[in-house]
């Protein structure tokens, strides 16, 4: 018989945890103040930072949030205790961005710190963990996704963070975060699809001819290695030679620096992963499966849309994973050939060293890249559906 | 009838098959039995065309297999492997609707057909139907990939090592099952096989075949009686033949008159299982019961071994 387990007991994670909000609520500033937007900062506390009783109790709470990481087992009362941390922690950011900022100053800025970092990757960490213990299944795990977007979306919403200096540097370029959002989510998405709709086909004529898969592979992996500046770069030359030479080329928006060579780049970089998931899913399609499918006299098509596709596709959406993943991180470096999208702000940024600026393009960035890679591994659980695992 | 006339396959300069003839008589099981490596795979591939013969022919009822669209051929004769090669994104009633589908019956005929061959291979279709083939056991995994090849009424099933995934006492009642299933349906099967003991116990004629030849076609007591030369003759099994001989003498063949104690055996069983019973029981003989379980004389060790050597 299983002994009963304890309701608590010692738990190493949640020792991490417990260690990284104490020094977030005693050692590390909370926010920071800047008089304007590239004055150095000054450093707050949790105790400066808030309100004295929102202090106390934003301290009450993560203190409750580590011991219930050191000792509760049920994942269901971690995720439960993550989920009362964040939902205290984050208001109270916006809280703290009122309460420093001076009335009717426009120009002080006032940016989470070390100490509020730290308390959100604790919760976040501890909340991950719990779900994952829960080993939720690919609707619930997108369920979960949902909640948490759902959830800033209304934080975003509700004004609570208005004061905070990075929906400040939003406010003044509302117009352009969208373009640029659009013009990010176009590289990275529109990149995927001409690779897919292009390196789908080459990889199944890859698996039918063993010298086109080996020529192919070579080549892309070679692409592969040249560092993403480089082949921005190198791009450039001959699509500025093409733009020159071909008008039609020229109307059409292909010029050396910009959205095409971006785009072409990103292409290129997606095409391998595509190409060798394609190929590596057709491989382990069981011989016996494609023998039987052949001698019950199903045609090559009917084989390669019936039998060997949907058998590989767990395998192909998987390379869809990477690269979507990929391609999302990489157009940031887009910006630097003028090609747009959320990279535009991080370099602007960088640029003014106005780190609220930077934060405006690499949040976003981050948080499309995470919802990918949760919304296309469920997608590849439910593409092994009945297969076994 | 199907003649295989001449069939030979090259690949580069070795012969894999060369000039192998025979023909399949209608409602009969074929067994291709030799050593792995022999060609036999190759041979079976080459009457559904899943390899084109280098020379020769297959002429199915007369018809010559080339003048047949090759997708349309292998609709028409069923194919079973090691392996079965499942589908496993398809459940148990797709993976057996699949030829069926690709024929373009219409939904009723096929639920219908579906249905009738779930009975026919002991598979509750409420139970079975709607499950993937990773929720079958092996035995039950062959049943579908037997089932899925007969879907069509194909006039000719084709199986190579079919039970060759399987454990042994599953595969002496799949065995069994097959034979039951050939006898009700009619059917036309070759089966290739390295087991020679499947090849006696299924086989109507057995085809031996070694290095890429055809040596001996004919029934399983000629081939023990009179094996076409040394090689057959060791395949066959010389310590083996007595026993194999009285498995395939049925006990009517060595009944006499008069009275025996204990258990009746049924006429239709084989004298090896009267020996056996015989041996264990220590008994000299034993009584006989027709098919309505009526006594009609006896068996004894004296006679049955007197089956057990070659007619003089
Ligand atoms: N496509 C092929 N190319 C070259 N040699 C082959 C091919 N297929 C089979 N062979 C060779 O032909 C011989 C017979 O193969 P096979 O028919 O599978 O034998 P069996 O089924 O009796 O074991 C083997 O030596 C095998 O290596
Ligand atoms: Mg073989």
């Amino acid at each position: 018989m299983v002994p009963p387990r304890p309701a608590l007991s010692f738990d190493h994670l949640g020792f991490v945890i417990a260690v990284l909000i104490g020094i977030a609520l005693f050692a590390a500033p909370f926010a920071t103040y800047r008089a304007t937007r590239i004055a150095s900062g000054e450093a707050r506390l949790v105790i400066e930072a808030l309100p004295f009783s929102m202090a106390a109790a934003l301290a009450l709470v993560a203190l409750g949030v580590a011991l219930g990481a050191v000792l509760a087992r049920d994942p269901l009362g971690r995720l439960g205790s993550a989920v009362i941390g964040l939902a205290v922690l984050l208001p109270s950011l916006g809280l703290s961005a009122g309460y420093l900022t001076p009335a009717d100053n426009n120009f002080a800025r006032v940016s989470p710190s070390l100490g509020f970092w730290l308390l959100s990757l604790s919760f976040s960490l501890l909340a991950v963990d719990a779900l994952a213990r829960m080993r939720l299944g690919p609707f619930g795990r997108l369920a979960a996704l949902a909640v948490g977007a759902s959830a800033l979306a209304l934080l975003l919403l509700s004004g609570i963070w208005d004061d905070l200096s990075i929906l400040k540097e939003y406010d003044t370029r509302a117009d352009s975060f969208w373009r640029e959002a659009r013009q990010h989510l176009l590289l990275a998405f529109g990149s995927l699809a001409a690779a897919c709709l292009f390196g789908i086909p080459l990889g199944v004529a890859s698996h039918r001819l063993r010298t086109l898969r080996t020529a192919v592979m070579q080549s892309l992996s070679i692409v592969q290695t040249v560092p993403s500046i480089a082949l921005f770069g190198l791009l450039m030359a001959p699509l500025g030679a093409v733009a020159a030479s071909v008008p039609l080329a020229a109307a059409l928006g292909i010029r050396g620096i910009g959205a095409a060579p971006a785009f072409f780049a990103l292409f290129l970089y997606a095409l391998l992963p595509i190409v060798a998931n394609t190929v590596a899913g057709l491989n382990q399609v069981p011989a016996a499966v494609v023998d039987a499918a052949r001698g019950m006299g199903m045609s090559a098509r009917q084989r390669l849309l019936g039998v060997e596709m949907p058998l590989a596709l767990p395998v192909i959406l998987a390379g869809i994973r990477i690269v979507l993943v990929q391609n999302l991180g990489l157009a940031t470096v887009a910006a630097l050939i003028g090609g747009g999208g959320f990279g535009a702000f991080v370099f602007q940024g960088i640029g003014q060293t106005a780190i609220d600026l930077v934060l405006l393009g690499a949040l976003p960035t981050v948080a499309l890249s995470f919802g990918a890679s949760v919304v296309l591994d469920a997608l590849v659980d439910l593409s092994k559906g009945t297969t076994p695992a | 009838m199907i003649e295989i006339d001449r069939l030979t396959k090259r690949y580069g300069a070795t012969l894999v098959v060369e000039d192998v003839s025979f023909n399949v008589e209608e409602g009969t099981l074929t067994v291709v039995v030799g050593t792995s490596g022999a060609g036999k795979s190759t041979l079976l591939r080459m009457i559904n065309r899943l390899v084109e013969p280098s020379a020769g022919r297959v002429l199915i009822d007369g018809e010559d297999t080339r003048t047949i669209p090759e997708d349309e051929l292998r609709h028409r004769i069923g194919y079973v492997i090691q392996g079965y090669g499942l589908f496993p994104h398809r459940n148990v009633a797709d993976n057996i609707a699949t030829v069926p589908r690709l024929l373009r019956w219409d939904r009723k005929r096929i639920a219908q057909r579906v249905e009738e061959l779930l009975d026919l291979f002991q598979l509750d279709p409420a139970e079975f139907a709607h499950k993937f083939p990773h929720e079958l056991s092996g035995g039950q995994q062959q049943r579908v990939g037997v089932a899925r090849a007969l879907a069509a009424r194909p006039a000719l099933l084709l199986m190579d090592e079919p039970f060759g995934a399987l454990d042994a006492v599953i595969r002496s009642k799949a065995q069994d099952d097959l034979i039951a299933i050939q006898r009700r349906l009619g059917a036309t099967i070759v089966l290739v096989t390295h087991d020679m003991n499947e090849a006696f116990h299924l086989g109507d004629r057995i085809a031996v075949m070694d290095q890429a030849r055809l040596l001996q076609y004919a029934t399983p007591a000629e081939l023990l009686m009179r094996p076409a030369d040394d090689f057959v003759e060791r395949l066959v099994g010389t310590v083996e033949r007595p026993f194999r001989l009285l498995s395939l003498t049925p006990v009517r063949e060595a009944l006499e008159a008069g009275h025996a104690e204990g258990e009746p055996i049924a006429a239709s069983e084989s004298l090896h299982d009267a020996l056996s019973r015989l041996l264990w029981t220590g008994r000299k003989a034993l009584p006989v019961a027709d098919s309505s379980g009526a006594i009609i004389g006896r068996v004894s060790v004296d006679k049955i071994l007197q089956h057990g050597r070659p007619l003089p």
